[in-house]
């Protein structure tokens, strides 16, 4: 909430005497001057003795409000900045790029739905090493101490191919000299991180040859299901916040998210995602990652996508596998090969 | 009195268009709009508020594009040749998409027309909010800014989309304590009463003065099994949300939770089912919606068939 009392040193206009007038008027802040009816307020600004210069104090603060907000754009000027500046990321992992049509999207968050062991993880550390790869900043906010430069090494080694070994080290210290990565055990220690990324996003801070492209929370519903607990509607709020800040930072800095979130067990027995009905107008993107009980064989399966109608549902298995596609029942399948 | 002048005063005399020039006018103006299905079973007109109901995913969004596009293609391509604003709550609104389909749409009909593409994607006005007070500083300011666009454009706004008017339910219930201090109690208590007025007060005055219609959806936000904490919250906000529990024939359950305030700006209602049964397999690339007409009730389910083409009724 942003006091009134904040812009008297930059607005001349909102000064003493606006501001024991909006108070009057049970005005303090700007989200009660929003609250309050426009009509009615400058209604009443009329009556009063320096009615002028209250008007102008209220047109002031709405011009104020106003250069907070972004613009209307028009569908043209919207995609024109989808086309030059929401870039389509590999993840590394040729089955769920082809399932994403393409990979993960920038200005979008992508969330992996999956039960413990059903890849989650590894497709996080598949992604940031790929986007690492290709000279751009990946940060990762890590919440059950799961990251591991080991798996990205191995990642790293595997697909640059390189004989030398000088050479590949210096290639993989580069990797993960671009990943950042916090360790986040609760909701709060996150909203810190992000906004210290907004902040720094917004300052350029962070060095300009190295794009930050890629943000991975992993798992969001660790750090969010502590919360929903209880009587009150605050978890939810925070939860949904949450939802807001990390869509708000891929939409304005163009970075693509990746947020997993795991699976409890249902009342009827058949398992859902921790984070429900509430989270579900969240994600752009839902994938269901699920592992075929004692086998190798990992599905991967659409919940949801904004411009794929489709349900499809791929397989593929862990270590160096085939992946095939299946549709619906009549079962076609193509293979290629992936490294997960 | 010389010919020019009686001229002038003949002409002044005789009336600017006959009966049947200005009841075209009128129901041009204000008529129904011709929305293609699902939304043609109720004539629709300026000042109407629909609501669209469902779980998430079950097409909502591309019901609101597929209305969108309609009314931005011009009349001969069987559009309604106005200007479009987008209000996107949930902030997932994907240009590309949007941009897909209106190219199917004209090149259904045609052979692909790069200006009018050009032209309807111009119409097309998109603002996203992300947070309650952002979305009413919108909405105060919304006449000024369609009267400029009308003005650069010389297209009137007879549409208006909201997407997930549900989108801050929760940090309107909440954010009591997250916007303000525990001295200013009275506020606390009533935060989403006062939000949900003051948003349907702004919705009110905007229609007053600029007659559109309102296409609204709203995501259910409670799942099947109601083991939500709102059940045992007992605060003032809680009675004035009504608890109407919708139980259909597809054993689907949706909960209202909009305060009344809202609920009596809506004139119309729709609830779509996800039907995850129907999937047959002789349709590829579709996904399958049972839509249902709950104000006014309409006795019938539509099916409704997505596509990469758009929404169409499956019949």
């Amino acid at each position: 909430m942003t006091p009134l009392k904040s812009f008297e040193k930059d607005y001349p206009l909102i000064d003493s005497n606006f501001q024991s007038f909006c108070v009057s008027h049970g005005i303090f802040s700007v989200e009660d001057f929003l609250l309050h009816d426009l009509d009615a307020l400058i209604a009443f600004a009329d009556s009063h003795s320096t009615s002028q210069t209250l008007k102008q104090g209220i047109d002031q603060l709405l011009s104020i409000i106003d250069a907070l907000h972004p613009p209307l754009l028009n569908g043209l000027q919207l995609l024109e900045d989808a086309q030059r500046n929401k870039h389509i990321l590999s993840t590394g992992c040729e089955g769920i790029d082809a399932l994403l049509g393409g990979g993960l999207c920038e200005g979008q968050l992508t969330e992996l739905v999956g039960s413990s062991s059903s890849g989650k993880t590894q497709a996080c550390l598949l992604s940031a090493s790929t986007v690492a790869k290709h000279e751009s900043s990946v940060i990762y906010l890590d919440t059950g101490n799961s990251f591991s430069p080991q798996r990205i090494a191995h990642f790293v080694g595997q697909s640059s191919g390189y004989v030398f070994d000088n050479q590949a080290d210096h290639i993989l210290r580069k990797v993960l000299d671009r990943i950042i990565c916090y360790s986040v055990f609760d909701i709060y220690q996150m909203f810190d991180v992000l906004h210290q990324l907004k902040i720094n996003l917004r300052s350029e801070v962070v060095k300009s040859n190295q794009h930050v492209r890629l943000l991975i929370v992993d798992s969001i519903s660790s750090l969010i299901t502590p919360i929903l607990g209880g009587s009150g509607p605050q978890g939810h709020a925070l939860m949904v916040s949450a939802g807001f800040l990390l869509k708000k930072l891929a939409h304005e800095h163009n970075i693509a998210v990746l947020v997993t979130n795991h699976v409890v067990g249902g009342e009827d027995g058949v398992s859902k995602p921790a984070l429900g009905e509430s989270w579900k107008s969240v994600p752009h993107v839902r994938l269901l990652l699920s592992r075929d009980c004692g086998s190798n064989v990992c599905n991967i399966s659409m919940l949801k996508h904004p411009s794929k109608v489709r349900y499809l549902i791929r397989k593929f298995l862990y270590g160096v596998v085939y992946v095939s596609q299946y549709h619906d029942a009549s079962g076609w399948a193509a293979s290629s090969a992936m490294y997960l | 009195m010389n010919g020019k002048e009686r001229e002038e005063i003949e002409k002044w005399i005789g009336g600017e268009e006959s009966g049947r020039e200005m009841l075209r006018r009128v129901r041009s103006g204000e008529g129904g709009f011709r929305y293609p299905p699902p939304l043609d079973r109720v004539p629709l007109r300026a000042g109407n508020v629909v609501e669209i109901v469902g779980p998430s995913p079950s097409a909502k969004t591309h019901i609101l594009i597929h209305a969108a596009i309609t009314s931005l293609l011009p009349k001969h391509y069987g559009g309604l040749d106005h200007s479009v604003l987008f209000l996107d709550l949930d902030s997932r609104f994907d240009i590309t998409r949007f941009s897909q389909l209106l190219f199917h749409r004209i090149s259904q009909q045609h052979s692909f027309d790069h200006s009018l593409f050009r032209l309807c994607m111009a119409r097309f006005f998109y603002l996203p909010c992300y947070d309650p007070f952002q979305f009413l500083h919108t909405l105060r300011t919304l006449h000024s800014r369609l009267e400029k666009q009308k003005q650069l454009h010389g297209l009137a706004f007879h549409l208006l989309l909201i997407d997930n008017i549900g989108a801050f339910h929760w940090m309107d219930r909440a954010s009591a304590s997250m916007f303000f201090s525990q001295t200013q109690n009275t506020k606390k208590k009533l935060f989403l009463q006062t939000v949900s007025e003051a948003v349907v007060h702004n919705i009110r005055k905007l229609l007053q003065v600029h007659p559109m219609l309102i296409i609204v959806t709203k995501s259910v936000i409670f799942g099947n099994s109601y083991s939500t904490p709102s059940n045992d919250v007992n605060g003032n906000m809680e009675e004035k949300c009504s608890k109407n529990v919708t139980r259909s024939h597809q054993n689907f359950q949706y909960r209202e939770y909009m305060p009344s305030v809202w609920q009596s700006l809506v004139t119309h209602r729709i609830l779509l089912h996800s039907s995850d049964d129907h999937v047959t397999t002789n349709h590829q690339n579709s996904s399958f919606y049972l839509l249902e007409w709950l104000l006014p009730r309409l006795s019938f389910l539509d099916k409704i068939v997505v596509r990469d083409g758009g929404v169409f009724v499956d019949s």
